[in-house]
């Protein structure tokens, strides 16, 4: 028997975290200079073992049980919930990364992400409250008053309120343009807010006293479309009116619990403010900006999503790496005799096929989000002139970090279920519960198709390939670093020729764009897919050199060697299997005009 | 009062084993506190920590032998919350436990303890010597495999549920004193220092090292002596002859009744 599912393999975190993301280096920027490698794994480590002893078998349960609308108005988060909270608290989930003025510990994003990728893989739901909760807060810190900062900030990074973003209503999805709640300004500072939303993560729950939504709302008055939306802290309870620590209710009302296929554990709400007109908001940020302002929590969103994603398919790869090499199934091919004991299916081919193309899209896709959280670090608290230049590579590949863990990873839980055979198929097996979350991912935060139009649309065209320039340079360094480490040819070569494949595709849509700036955007998702493609493949070239060059003077048998074998393995996986498509999805944004001219009332 | 808890480093008991010959092959292992020592330094925390008051009733060191620059397990003992460490510095790989014992003792000594905590054994070796001998070289009252304990202040002694085969024995045992743990010793109101109302329900096992602990467990002081300045001279009476891998499990066998089962239990594999 093999033990507990691990969620994350411990030796691939630190071979990203230290090997090839080189966290250490971080300590030498002054926002980090109190921190040192030791620091960084204890808090992993920590992180890891809540996440194995307390998270993970919560996890089942959660999804069996999500919580429901009660009869009196209110929504009450699993009663394990309790327990779980706290914990997460006391480790410092929700402060870690933010500064110490603020009463965080200014940990890089780039730790906090290994981390992280532990407590999602255990329990997606209970890490949720912990991600809007930091996201919230972050705002407040951003944008907020000192008042508003210690009103409603502080509390939620002691874990004593929670916070939620609330954006979507319901005649308006993804197009915010289009929303109508109302914020009347009062003599007393405060806006009284009217309207109402959908879709809200953990707008109610009992965990804690308080929740704090904040809200996308239209100033009376304000222009038309996103230029008129303004960003407000709306409480569930707020302070009373009398002076001391009385809180009141904030006609902030619970009107419905949406019934989700996965993510159980964390209610999805539909609310509605102001009933009584006596719901208080205070605004964030200047007037009209709140979009500008939201993005901020959105940006850190998509890259937590992103790593949701990997960390669900993370979690489903190892419970069918297990199954595999328990199941005993089948004998291999063309031994006929019957007396022979069957073998365990991971001896099959077509198994370890499965296993492989899983593990290159987890350890593709978390090396991914590594990748766009060093970016992060080194953009707010890099050396001056190394600054711009991360800033504009994560603003870069946010949508490729987002949607790509989301897109192949629901692949990579397809392919875990799979190898669970029939029983993958019942909930008797937690491969089918995984799949029902991972689907979120292409969804939540900015679907796929919001995703690559904001990748083709606003990143590459409009600002004529500038930082997609920039991109091509770290995918040619890490061809040339890869030659000079003797990492297999085959694989530089063809990311080569991928980047040129890109880099043709780009200057046809960038000349398409002047003429119809429609039909150059009509194959987004297939640019996004192929773009994503690309730069996992760079990420796997990076990881082929590092395991090569550690494998340098290891005896065989000795030490990681295994390792470091599967990580070379994996990368020539990815590009065989996952590269090729980049020829054939150019060849459909040049050529497919099946949907650019379907006539809808065809179908 | 205070209280000395030893603690060691091991190769993860999680990690499967690798062979370099003759030996384990530790070279790309990851080194992590040994469990029973975290068991031990959540005792001596609970004893120390007078829950709803700032006070706190014990001063609590932490112990180990080990290379000073490998010293992860310490710092991670210092962020669950103990005050200070002292490290000896040397290889612990290299030593028995007779000359563990020896420098845990003269520590104890030097510091002027009143309580000696440890893990009942290290999850590596499986000894399960350190504290006994420890106690013989200190020539003090002690109880091992505690798995409850309640320390009465007045009277300066520690009562201490020992888990013995057939069944929990309950000694009492005057200060200074020496004690191992098991595992029940974390349960939620296995310890009870006489403060902390006796009711109070701890969290299940041994906290996690938050990461403002640890960030604080760096400010916090550690010694480093050699074996030489504590006045005791490495010497190994054991020596390692051979490590090799339990043999495989033969495949079972399949009978075709109960009366069989029963035969064979009897005659061959004589257990019953």
């Amino acid at each position: 028997m093999s033990g507990p599912n691990p969620l994350v393999d411990d030796r691939d975190i630190a071979f990203l975290l230290h090997d090839v993301h080189r966290a250490e280096d971080l300590v030498a920027y002054p926002a980090f200079a109190h921190h040192d490698r030791e620091t960084f794994d204890l808090y992993v480590d920590s992180v890891r073992r809540l996440a194995r002893e307390a998270l993970y078998p919560a996890y089942r349960t959660m999804d069996e049980h999500p919580p429901r609308l009660e009869p009196d108005g209110r929504v009450r988060a699993h009663a394990i919930m309790h327990e779980l909270w706290p914990r997460m608290v006391e480790l410092g989930l929700i402060s870690a990364t933010r500064p110490e003025a603020v009463g965080g510990m200014a940990l890089p994003l780039l730790v906090s992400t290994a981390a992280d990728v532990y407590s999602m893989a255990a329990n997606l739901a209970a890490f949720g409250y912990v991600g809007l909760t930091r996201g919230a807060a972050h705002l407040i810190e951003a944008f907020g008053t000192d008042e508003l900062r210690e009103r409603f900030m502080t509390p939620m990074l002691e874990g004593r309120f929670t916070g939620t973003m609330a954006l979507t209503e319901p005649h308006a999805g993804s197009s915010l343009g289009d929303l109508t709640t109302k914020a009347v300004p009062t003599e007393g500072g405060h806006y009284l807010i009217r309207g109402s939303k959908i879709f809200i993560s953990a707008a109610d729950h009992g965990i804690t006293d308080n929740v704090v939504n904040l809200t996308l709302a239209r100033i009376e008055g304000a222009p038309a479309g996103t230029a008129g939306i303004s960003l407000f802290a709306v409480p569930q309870r707020r302070p009373g009116d009398g002076s001391g620590d009385d809180w009141v209710d904030n006609d902030v009302h619970v009107t419905g619990a949406i019934h989700k296929v996965g993510w159980r554990g964390l209610p999805s709400l539909a609310l509605s403010f102001g009933e009584r007109g006596d719901c208080h908001g205070w605004l964030v940020g200047p007037e009209h900006r709140g979009l500008a302002c939201m993005f901020q929590m959105m940006n850190e969103a998509r890259i937590m999503v992103g790593l949701n994603g990997v960390a669900t398919a993370s979690v489903a790869y190892h419970e069918s790496l297990a199954y595999a090499r328990e199941r005993a199934q089948g004998r291999p091919l063309g031994d006929k005799d019957p007396t022979r004991p069957p073998v365990a299916i991971v001896e099959h081919a077509d198994v370890r096929r499965m296993l492989l193309r899983q593990k290159a899209i987890v350890e593709g896709g978390l090396s991914l989000v590594m990748q766009t959280a060093r970016w992060a670090d080194d953009a707010a608290h890099g050396p001056p002139h190394a600054r711009k230049r991360a800033a504009a590579l994560l603003d870069f590949i946010t949508p490729i970090t987002k949607s790509f863990p989301a897109e192949r990873g629901y692949l990579s839980n397809t392919l875990a279920l799979q190898i669970h055979g029939g029983y993958g198929y019942s909930s008797e097996y937690l491969p089918e519960a995984w799949l029902r979350d991972q689907k979120l991912n292409s969804i939540h935060e900015g679907t796929t198709g919001i995703q690559a139009l904001d990748l083709l649309g606003r990143k590459v065209l409009r600002e004529g390939g500038r930082t997609l320039a920039l991109l091509a340079e770290e995918l040619h360094a890490a061809v040339a670093e890869a030659a000079q480490a003797g990492v297999d040819p085959r694989l530089g070569q063809a990311l080569q020729g991928a980047m040129t494949t890109t880099a043709e595709l780009v200057a046809h849509l960038g000349a398409l764009a002047q003429a119809n700036p429609t039909e150059a955007l009509a194959h987004a998702t297939d640019f996004l897919d192929l773009l994503s493609t690309v730069v996992v493949a760079w990420q796997w070239l990076r990881q082929a050199t590092v395991a090569t060059r550690c494998l340098e003077g290891l005896a065989s048998g000795r030490g990681r060697e295994g390792f470091l074998r599967a990580k070379l393995a994996t990368a020539e996986c990815f590009f065989d299997a996952e590269l090729p498509r980049v020829a054939a999805l150019a060849h459909r944004c040049r050529h497919d005009r099946s949907y650019v001219e379907l006539d809808p009332r065809w179908l | 009062m205070k209280i000395l808890v030893t603690v060691k480093r091991i190769p993860d008991p999680d990690e499967s084993l690798k062979f370099a010959g003759n030996a384990i092959d530790t070279s790309s292992s990851k080194w992590v506190a040994n469990a029973f020592d975290e068991y031990a330094v959540e005792t001596a925390l609970r004893m120390a920590e007078h829950i709803g008051n700032k006070d706190r009733l014990a001063e609590v060191i932490v112990c180990s032998v080990c290379p000073k620059d490998k010293r992860q397990h310490v710092t991670q003992f210092l962020a669950m919350g103990a005050d200070r460490g002292v490290i000896v510095d040397a290889d612990e790989t290299a030593m028995d436990s007779q000359t563990v014992a020896k420098l845990v003792a003269e520590v104890f000594r030097r510091e002027g303890c009143d309580l000696l905590v440890s893990g009942k054994l290290s999850q590596d070796s499986e000894g399960n010597e350190v504290a006994q001998r420890a106690a013989g070289l200190l020539d003090l009252p002690q109880a091992s495999f505690a798995a409850t304990l309640r320390w009465d202040r007045g009277a300066n002694a520690l009562t201490v549920g020992r888990e013995v085969d057939d069944g929990v024995e309950t000694k009492t045992i005057p200060l200074p004193a020496v004690v191992s743990v098991d595992l029940r010793i974390v349960l939620p109101h296995s310890v009870k220092n006489g403060a902390t109302a006796d009711d109070h329900k701890y969290s299940d096992g041994a906290r996690l090292a938050s990461l403002r602990g640890i960030t604080m467990a760096k400010r916090k002081k550690v010694d480093v002596h050699t074996p030489a300045a504590l006045g005791v001279t490495p010497s190994s009476h054991v020596a390692v002859a051979g490590v090799t891998a339990p043999e495989k499990r033969a495949a079972g066998q399949i009978v075709d009744s109960a009366q069989t089962l029963v035969n064979k239990l009897i005659t061959e594999a004589k257990v019953l």
